[in-house]
């Protein structure tokens, strides 16, 4: 009778200390979800963060800006280079991160209005109205922007810079 | 039965006794008994049951893996919040992008003393700046954390690291002979530097950054770091304005444009070159831009630079080092000319 008393004894023992460390274990995988769901808004805030003080200066750096040939200077965006960027983005992709490391940029014509919005292509580059540079999902942060380009007047032979309202889009995507 | 058992004890301490005394005269029947009681309380005392074995030694392998666990959510903690940092960092310099505006500058306060490590990377289509940081807890800096890249960003500061509380950041547009990009000088409030003879424009540029580690004029400031133009004794740093280079510790660094004379002075070789190198990566690109714009625009406006940029773009591809910058100079120069009368290109 008394080896078995004292089997059941460190049997109990033994149970006993697979439960507490089945409880730590729980306690600590608690412990790193909540710390990993904090992780993942960090991520979205600071993503949401450079989307919203990327598109405040994007218009200025100069794959976009006018530079000094147009007359706007500031938050001017120059409509016949950011075409053929578009013409050329591949080369401002490394895989599946893109230079400006955003999930989108869009540049759209909103004056004068035009109600469909007509992606541009080089057959009607001077009707369209919306210029897709990386297509992505996301949320978007948007700031105003002039669109400047070089047009030609042919009744009087002279050639002038044509500027519009328009948006600049940037989308970033909530961390998963 | 008690007074049956204290007596076979009894017998068997007295037999035991003769036993003993036969070897050692000098024993007596007391010092005998109590050494004998000593010796099974010894016993005793060692008689540990196998459940308590157990319970202790499983026991201290849950207390070691607690620790061990603790240790590792703290060092998780620790590395993500350097992450978090140096993507802030990188992310805060977005507003740097300055458009047409001169030199400005931001101070940047930390809750404690960090190293911001700089690391460029030449490689790719645009090359990568990399930043890291590392936090002094407990008198040791931690192991720097998970590095944040960004294609578009070029900062210059001291190689591999710059240490302190309070930072300061100023950026300057590089145009060459469009722009480029927006540099960034990233210096701690410890790095202190003093220009002695700097030209005009230079001095109006310092003035107006008022930033409290660079000063002009270096006679009662003898802790900085002494930057000379032209002639000048016990110079840490000389700017040659003139013949464009930064003589810096036996090392001749070649600039084009202030933006990267203040790139030399505030950054170390290595980074400067992999920078620039960087940079030309870029232009490159942009060339293209502007070439394919060129044919784009033709018919609204004649720029007669596509000849120019061509040879602009095939002498960037055959460069070997960063020096490439002093070898276009004189290019750079023609096409910014040229591009001023047409107006066409930027």
């Amino acid at each position: 009778m008394k080896p078995k008393k004292s089997q059941m004894k460190i049997q109990q023992m033994a149970f006993m200390l697979i439960a507490v460390m089945v409880f730590f274990a729980l306690v600590g995988l608690l412990i790193a979800a909540i710390g990993f769901s904090g992780l993942k808004e960090k991520a979205t805030a600071l993503q949401e963060k450079n989307a919203m003080l990327l598109v405040s200066k994007l218009a200025n750096s100069p794959e976009f800006s006018c530079g000094e040939d147009f007359k706007s200077q500031e938050n001017c965006i120059d409509f016949d280079k950011v075409f053929i960027l578009k013409e050329n983005i591949n080369k401002y992709k490394t895989g599946n991160k893109n230079f400006w490391r955003v999930s989108g940029i869009e540049i759209i014509k909103i004056y004068p209005k035009n109600s469909n919005f007509i992606e541009c292509n080089s057959n009607n580059y001077q009707d369209c109205s919306k210029i897709t540079l990386i297509s992505g999902q996301g949320i978007s942060a948007e700031n105003f922007v002039s669109l400047c380009r070089k047009e030609f007047d042919s009744e009087k032979f002279i050639s002038y810079d044509k500027c519009e309202l328009g948006k600049i889009l940037v989308k970033y995507e909530k961390a998963q | 039965m008690l007074k049956k058992g204290a007596r076979a004890k009894a017998r068997y301490l007295n037999k035991t006794f003769r036993l003993q005394k036969r070897s050692t005269p000098a024993l007596t029947l007391e010092s005998f008994k109590s050494n004998s009681i000593l010796s099974k309380s010894k016993r005793s005392q060692l008689n540990i049951s196998f459940g308590w074995l157990f319970a202790i030694i499983v026991g201290a392998v849950i207390l070691v893996l607690a620790i061990y666990g603790a240790t590792k959510v703290i060092k998780t903690g620790q590395s993500e919040e350097q992450a978090v940092g140096a993507k802030e960092i990188g992310i805060l310099l977005n507003p740097l992008e300055i458009g047409f505006e001169s030199a400005i500058s931001t101070p940047l306060s930390l809750r404690i003393e960090t190293r911001i490590f700089n690391n460029c990377y030449p490689s790719g289509n645009f090359g990568k700046q990399g930043i890291q940081t590392s936090e002094l807890s407990f008198n040791r800096w931690s192991t720097p954390g998970v590095e944040s890249n960004f294609e578009n960003k070029y900062i210059f500061s001291k190689s591999p690291y710059t240490e302190g509380k309070k930072f300061y950041i100023f950026s300057k547009p590089f145009e060459f002979p469009f722009k480029i990009s927006d540099l960034i000088y990233l210096t701690s409030e410890d790095e202190k530097y003093c220009f002695d003879g700097a030209p005009e424009n230079i001095e109006d540029e310092i003035s107006q950054l008022n930033q409290a580690n660079l000063v002009l004029g270096c006679a009662e400031n003898l802790d900085y770091t002494k930057v000379c133009f032209g002639s000048g004794a016990n110079c840490d740093i000389a700017v040659n304005y003139n013949s464009n280079y930064v003589q810096k510790n036996q090392d001749k660094i070649y600039f084009e444009e202030d933006a990267l004379m203040y790139a030399a002075i505030f950054s170390d070789k290595e980074i400067y070159e992999c920078q620039v190198e960087r940079l030309m990566k870029r232009t490159k690109h942009l060339l293209n831009l502007y070439l394919k714009k060129e044919i784009l625009v033709q018919k609204n406006c004649k720029s007669d630079l596509g000849s120019d940029l061509d040879l602009f773009i095939s002498i960037l591809e055959n460069a070997k080092d960063y020096k490439v910058i002093n070898e276009v100079s004189e290019l750079v120069e023609e096409i910014k000319i040229k591009n001023k009368y047409s107006s066409c290109l930027w």
